[in-house]
């Protein structure tokens, strides 16, 4: 369902992504791993057009990003996006932050959206704190927030973008319990992580990139184990210390 | 002559009273036009539309480069040749001032919604909500919490700065002032009783702007 043809964008004269080609079937989830600056972050904005890219094309259920025609606004609506800070309104409690989108784009009355928005929170696990605002929470709970906004819209893709790597290790795990759950749920993920449990547990593929490449991908769960590149092999031995 | 005579304030406190209710009515005018505009031109400056972001740059930068003063004379000649009729120097002392302070509105305005992060549009985004849904219920909330103390100084500054337009003769607090000097002629009694009225006004409008920003403080 989704598609990544020959996608390439630079930064003024850096290339960001190189030629990057990828399919994602519906209910897959597909992990992102790589050091910093290979481009992780940027691929994933471009999924639902928050980045612009100069070559290629992101074809999603047949529509194309590049097209000109492409209601971007609209497509958006289909994509659920988790960020590494969380980006939560901080002028809004919980529950608000939830049921902005679905009152406003999709029109839901009132009661009918914060009903559905604290069956989310339930399914995050902090309905208790439905009416605490941003700054009163802790990172694992505004995290898990974020993914019941993004959840709010019923959407069909979720992307993640280092959701856990601003969080304190003890609230890593409460996250990634959401994030199992969703992914075992048939949700289709595109995750970019370094959370080896979680890739182990449910990732379909795993994607190694560096300087804007794909250069390494593994459908088994053998990757953590036996990369098969250098770069690779040195990245992993850095962060598994 | 007795050296302070306060007599003659006593006494002409009706026509002083008018003067600053017109005072008044210039800065409500001036703030809330220039806000609204302010607002537009603000926005026009993040504009990544070229048509839109030039206009607005220069219109900012060319009005804070020139004193009040020649724009209120400006206007008071041109708002007649472009109405075809005269308008009085009311009308054409509150265009001035509605298009001098937009300018520095528009600054704050500006620099209030740049001051919001990138990630928050994008959250917004995100989740479908279209540019003007994303000012409106996700940025422009926020600028506007970051913006009130520097609003707030820059209104204090335009009710004082309405005291210029006496140069084209409308009937403000000053210029009553100096229409009742020119017939009793109490320069002393009367500028330091005007001096007086603008600095408890205007001070404390400064204080009820430090306690906000203290609660503002505090609150985080």
């Amino acid at each position: 369902m989704i598609e990544i043809v020959n996608l390439s964008k630079w930064f003024g004269k850096f290339r960001v992504l190189d030629n990057i080609n990828e399919v994602i079937r519906r209910s897959q989830v597909v992990v992102v791993c790589g050091p910093s600056g290979s481009g992780k972050s940027t691929l994933c904005k471009c999924l639902n057009g928050l980045e612009e890219f100069q070559e290629g094309d992101v074809i999603i259920d047949g529509i194309s990003l590049k097209s000109p025609t492409t209601d971007l606004i609209k497509l958006r609506q289909r994509i659920g996006m988790v960020f590494q800070r969380f980006e939560l309104y901080p002028h809004m409690s919980a529950l608000e932050n939830i049921t902005l989108a679905p009152m406003k784009v999709k029109k839901l009355a009132r009661g009918e959206a914060e009903k559905k928005s604290m069956a989310l929170l339930e399914r995050v696990g902090i309905p208790e704190q439905a009416k605490k605002y941003p700054g009163n929470l802790s990172g694992g709970q505004q995290q898990r927030v974020a993914i019941a906004r993004a959840l709010a819209m019923e959407p069909e893709i979720m992307l993640f973008d280092e959701p856990t790597s601003a969080l304190d290790p003890e609230m890593i795990k409460e996250v990634l319990d959401v994030m199992i759950d969703l992914a075992k749920s048939g949700m289709t993920m595109i995750v970019v992580t370094h959370e080896m449990g979680f890739a182990k547990e449910v990732a379909d593929e795993i994607i190694f990139m560096d300087q804007g490449r794909i250069i390494e991908r593994a459908t088994d769960k053998n990757f953590f184990a036996n990369p098969q590149t250098e770069r690779a092999k040195e990245f992993l031995n850095k962060i598994l210390i | 002559m007795a050296f302070f005579d306060w007599k003659v304030i006593v006494e002409n406190l009706p026509f002083l009273m008018r003067g600053l209710l017109t005072t008044f009515q210039l800065a409500v005018i001036a703030i809330g036009g220039g806000f609204i505009l302010g607002v537009l031109v603000g926005m026009g400056r993040l504009s990544g539309r070229k048509y839109v972001y030039y206009p607005a740059t220069v219109f900012v930068n060319f009005l804070r480069s020139i004193p009040l003063i020649l724009v209120i004379f400006w206007f008071y000649f041109l708002v007649p040749i472009l109405a075809g009729r005269p308008l009085g120097d009311f009308v054409s002392a509150s265009i001035a001032f509605i298009i001098f302070e937009a300018s520095y509105f528009a600054e704050i305005i500006r620099a209030g919604i740049q001051s919001i992060p990138k990630g928050q549009m994008q959250a917004a985004y995100s989740t479908g909500l279209n540019y003007r849904k994303t000012m409106g219920y996700v940025i422009i909330p926020q600028a506007l919490k970051n913006m009130v103390p520097s609003l707030l100084t820059q209104s204090v500054i335009i009710f004082q700065d309405t005291s210029l337009a006496y140069v084209i003769g409308l009937k403000e607090f000053l210029r009553s002032a100096t229409i009742v000097d020119a017939r009793e002629v109490r320069s002393l009694e009367l500028y330091t009783f005007v001096g007086i009225v603008y600095f408890l006004i205007c001070y404390t409008m400064s204080l009820l702007t430090k306690r906000w920003e203290a609660k503002k403080g505090s609150a985080k």
